[in-house]
């Protein structure tokens, strides 16, 4: 019952991210316990802020209800190694200067609003390098990689891997079935369900 | 065991000995149980009691910490075992880890093991096709090997035999290079599926697309309700165990049974590290074990050894087995002992799209993945420019098309697009590879494993023969889907090691000549007429079909030979 505890103790971690944020204004002290990554609280907060923006609390529960933010972090700590790690980490920091560049201030000191609107510039820039790459990829010549994007892309990854395979989303949104008890190989489109 | 008392030698006295647990021994240990011989089961591995022992069986994909993907601490520490596609986060308790059990690789090989009551039962995926007489035949008919010594008659039976208690599912195709079983219902083709089946059928002599044959459970039998199994479920989660014993797993069927017969005793966490040699006797008595807990040695005895340990831990315990008599390895007279180890090729793959059956789509999930090609080169005469040939799979699918694009409400609504795509068609090739004396496997002189046993040395590779056998699988495939007219059409080849596939066969082949082979056509080793070999180490050549039935087969019917005729020569 190892996992059941596990994931207990991720939701005492999802409460204190909820608490202590807000009051603790140390700016060196992150509050996810990470075995790899060497985050600062503001670093930390990049990351929250950025799940969230990409999946905000709307009619339906956002990244910071579902503990997606949490996932994130568990993931890119535990599954990544340590090239990985270390591009996540040039890449936060990148990701933070281009936003410092641009407001003059950072990203955890934006309006939702603005977050959201950097956030779109980058899918809308990611996009585009993404055509740009097949394209390249068929002459044989890789796209050079932006790091504040490959990072960006990482969380967004990350995120929606953790949502899509959430509790939440995988009975309210969709419906997973772990035992079907049919095979229908013949299944017209029409009768289809829709959820 | 706790419960066994290993100060007496008459405690240590059995019938039979099964060394391993895996798909052939399970047999194995079912059948000289059912004739009332007093049975010792050896594993090396722990207990894996079904529907007890299978910790994730029953766990949502949010229920794993790291929802299914495998942490890189593991990666690193299992390059090998992390390359095989079912070692994930909710099967890898099933799979030896590489510093566990470590192996020399003179030349790269994957060696993909389970080293449980079970073994690699629980994880297979499940295929199951018979042999033909193209099979057996094939060695002496293009020289690749030496000649079998039985034919498909003579296992035949047998496959109706192991059929029925296993439970397989499939049609009767009708076909002279796969022969037809004991079915339970297919699991059917789906429109794709069957409009390429049908275009195949229309274009081309001798060649089919046909349902897959897997050993699920459509619709039990009284016979399987007995083992205490029931249907399938169609939840495709197999490698973690089936709660419902819904495939055929030595945990779910065999094992079970043959311990519920009252003559079967079974001994987890028990390496074998040799089987030892009456000069005066003329025959094997018993085998040394390694306690995995104690590091105790300890000695059973036994009328007849069944060897079951796996394609190359059986040729490891053989080697093992010196005496005066047999200074090169238990039967080794012929020299062949660890040579000729051949292996399945399923390195190329192809996926193309299909534009046509827009109205139909599958509901559910089908166990046994689709559809099946069987082997259609060099069948009926040598027309190629490489020896033997390949099967395929193939399979259609439909997926709701998700995207992760944008951010917001416009995000969560693009992840649950249900929008169907188009049809999607993939096939990936099983290719036979030729036994050749220079794949070979040895005992390392200089280095032991935890338990004093030398290590097992592999030397295995491809040759030019698979080379070409990939190119035409992928000129083949490449033309029957054009033909079909599925557009944007990608064949790919990996370069991946020998050993992935997990079909490793061969080392203690069977032959009619002494001289030449190590088994005789009982599958008993010629030179030590009370051991015999029934996993993939006694396979002569490896067909292109998967194996597993046809080990199932061997067991059964060399159980019958020994009971039948024990005490003759």
């Amino acid at each position: 019952m190892n996992r059941r505890i596990a994931i207990r103790n991720m939701a005492l971690i999802l409460g204190s991210v909820a608490v202590l944020p807000s009051c603790l204004n140390d700016k060196g002290k992150p509050v996810v316990a990470l075995k790899h990554l060497k985050l600062d609280a503001d670093q930390e907060n990049v990351v929250n802020n950025l799940t969230e923006t990409i999946l905000p609390k709307t009619s339906t529960p956002g990244a910071k209800d579902l503990g997606i933010n949490l996932f994130v972090f568990k993931m890119i700590d535990d599954c990544f190694d340590q090239k990985q790690q270390d591009e996540f980490m040039d890449g936060l920091k990148e990701f933070s200067a281009a936003v410092d560049e641009k407001y003059g201030k950072s990203f955890n000191e934006l309006t939702p609003q603005e977050r959201a609107a950097f956030v779109t510039g980058m899918e809308k820039q990611a996009k585009e390098n993404r055509v740009k790459t097949q394209a390249a990829d068929s002459a044989k010549k890789p796209a050079e990689p932006n790091k504040a994007e490959n990072f960006y892309n990482t969380v967004k990854g990350q995120t929606v891997f953790g949502y899509t395979t959430s509790q939440y989303f995988m009975t309210k949104e969709v419906v997973y079935e772990l035992v079907p008890g049919r095979y229908n190989a013949m299944f017209p489109v029409k009768k289809k369900a829709t959820a | 065991m706790a419960n066994l008392n290993i100060d007496s030698i008459k405690d240590r006295k059995f019938d039979a000995i099964v060394i391993g647990s895996g798909m052939s021994g399970g047999w194995a240990a079912k059948e000289l149980g059912d004739k009332g011989l007093k049975t010792l089961i050896l594993e090396r591995g722990r207990d894996v009691k079904h529907l007890k022992d299978y910790p994730t069986t029953n766990l949502y994909p949010w229920e794993f910490p790291h929802h299914g993907e495998v942490t890189a601490e593991i990666r690193e520490a299992n390059p090998i075992v992390n390359r095989c596609y079912a070692f994930g986060e909710d099967a890898m308790h099933f799979f030896v880890k590489d510093k566990e059990h470590p192996y020399v690789q003179e030349k790269p090989f994957d060696w993909i093991r389970g080293y449980q009551v079970g073994g690699k039962s629980l994880l297979w995926a499940r295929q199951t096709q018979r042999w033909s007489d193209f099979d057996f035949d094939g060695p002496a008919r293009d020289g690749f090997a030496v000649d079998w010594p039985i034919r498909y008659a003579d296992i035949a039976p047998w496959y109706s035999y192991v059929e029925k208690f296993a439970g397989i599912s499939g049609n009767k195709d009708g076909l002279a290079e796969l022969p037809d079983g004991e079915f339970l219902p297919a699991f059917p083709l789906n429109a794709v599926e069957t409009y390429f089946s049908k275009h195949v059928k229309s274009k081309y002599q001798n060649r089919h697309v046909i349902s897959a044959r897997c050993a699920h459970l459509s619709k039990p039998n009284q016979i399987h309700l007995d083992q205490g199994r029931g249907q399938c479920q169609e939840r495709t989660l197999c490698h973690r165990g089936c709660p419902f014993g819904g495939y055929f797993s030595a945990n779910s069927s065999t094992i079970p049974w043959a311990l519920k017969s009252g003559h079967v005793t079974l001994r987890p966490f028990s390496v074998v590290e040799s089987i030892f040699y009456d000069e005066q006797k003329g025959k094997a008595t018993g085998v040394r074990v390694i306690d995995t807990n104690t590091k105790e040695a300890i000695e059973y005895y036994a009328d007849v050894i069944f060897l079951n340990a796996a394609a190359l831990n059986s040729n490891l315990v053989l080697l093992n087995s010196t005496s005066h008599r047999f200074p090169n390895g238990l039967g080794n007279d012929s020299g062949t002992l660890g040579k000729y180890v051949a292996f399945h090729n399923y390195s190329a793959h192809i996926n193309a799209e299909y534009d046509g059956a827009k109205e139909w789509t599958t509901d559910g999930r089908n166990p046994a993945g689709g559809g099946y090609i069987p082997r259609f080169r060099n069948v009926y005469k040598q027309e190629t420019n490489f020896l033997r040939g390949y099967a395929a799979g193939f399979s259609a699918y439909r997926y709701n098309q998700t995207t992760s694009e944008g951010i917001g409400d416009e995000l969560k609504n693009n992840l649950k697009n249900d929008d169907l795509s188009g049809w999607k068609v993939g096939s990936h090739m099983m290719g036979e590879t030729i036994p050749k004396e220079s794949n070979y496997v040895a005992l390392d002189k200089s280095q032991k494993d935890p338990w004093g046993i030398p290590k097992l040395k592999i030397s295995v590779d491809y040759d030019d023969n698979d080379a070409k056998m990939k190119k035409d699988y992928v000129e083949q495939m490449t033309e029957m889907f054009t033909s079909a007219g599925f557009t944007n059409i990608k064949a790919s080849v990996d370069s991946r090691a020998p050993g992935l596939d997990i079909h490793e066969m061969g080392g203690v082949r069977m032959g009619k000549d002494p001289k030449t082979s190590m088994l005789d056509k009982w599958h008993r080793l010629h030179a030590c007429q009370n051991v015999y070999v029934t996993d993939g180490a006694s396979m002569t050549s490896t067909s292109c079909q998967n194996p597993s039935l046809t080990y199932m087969a061997f067991a059964a019917r060399a159980v019958d030979h020994w009971v039948t005729n024990k005490g003759k020569a």
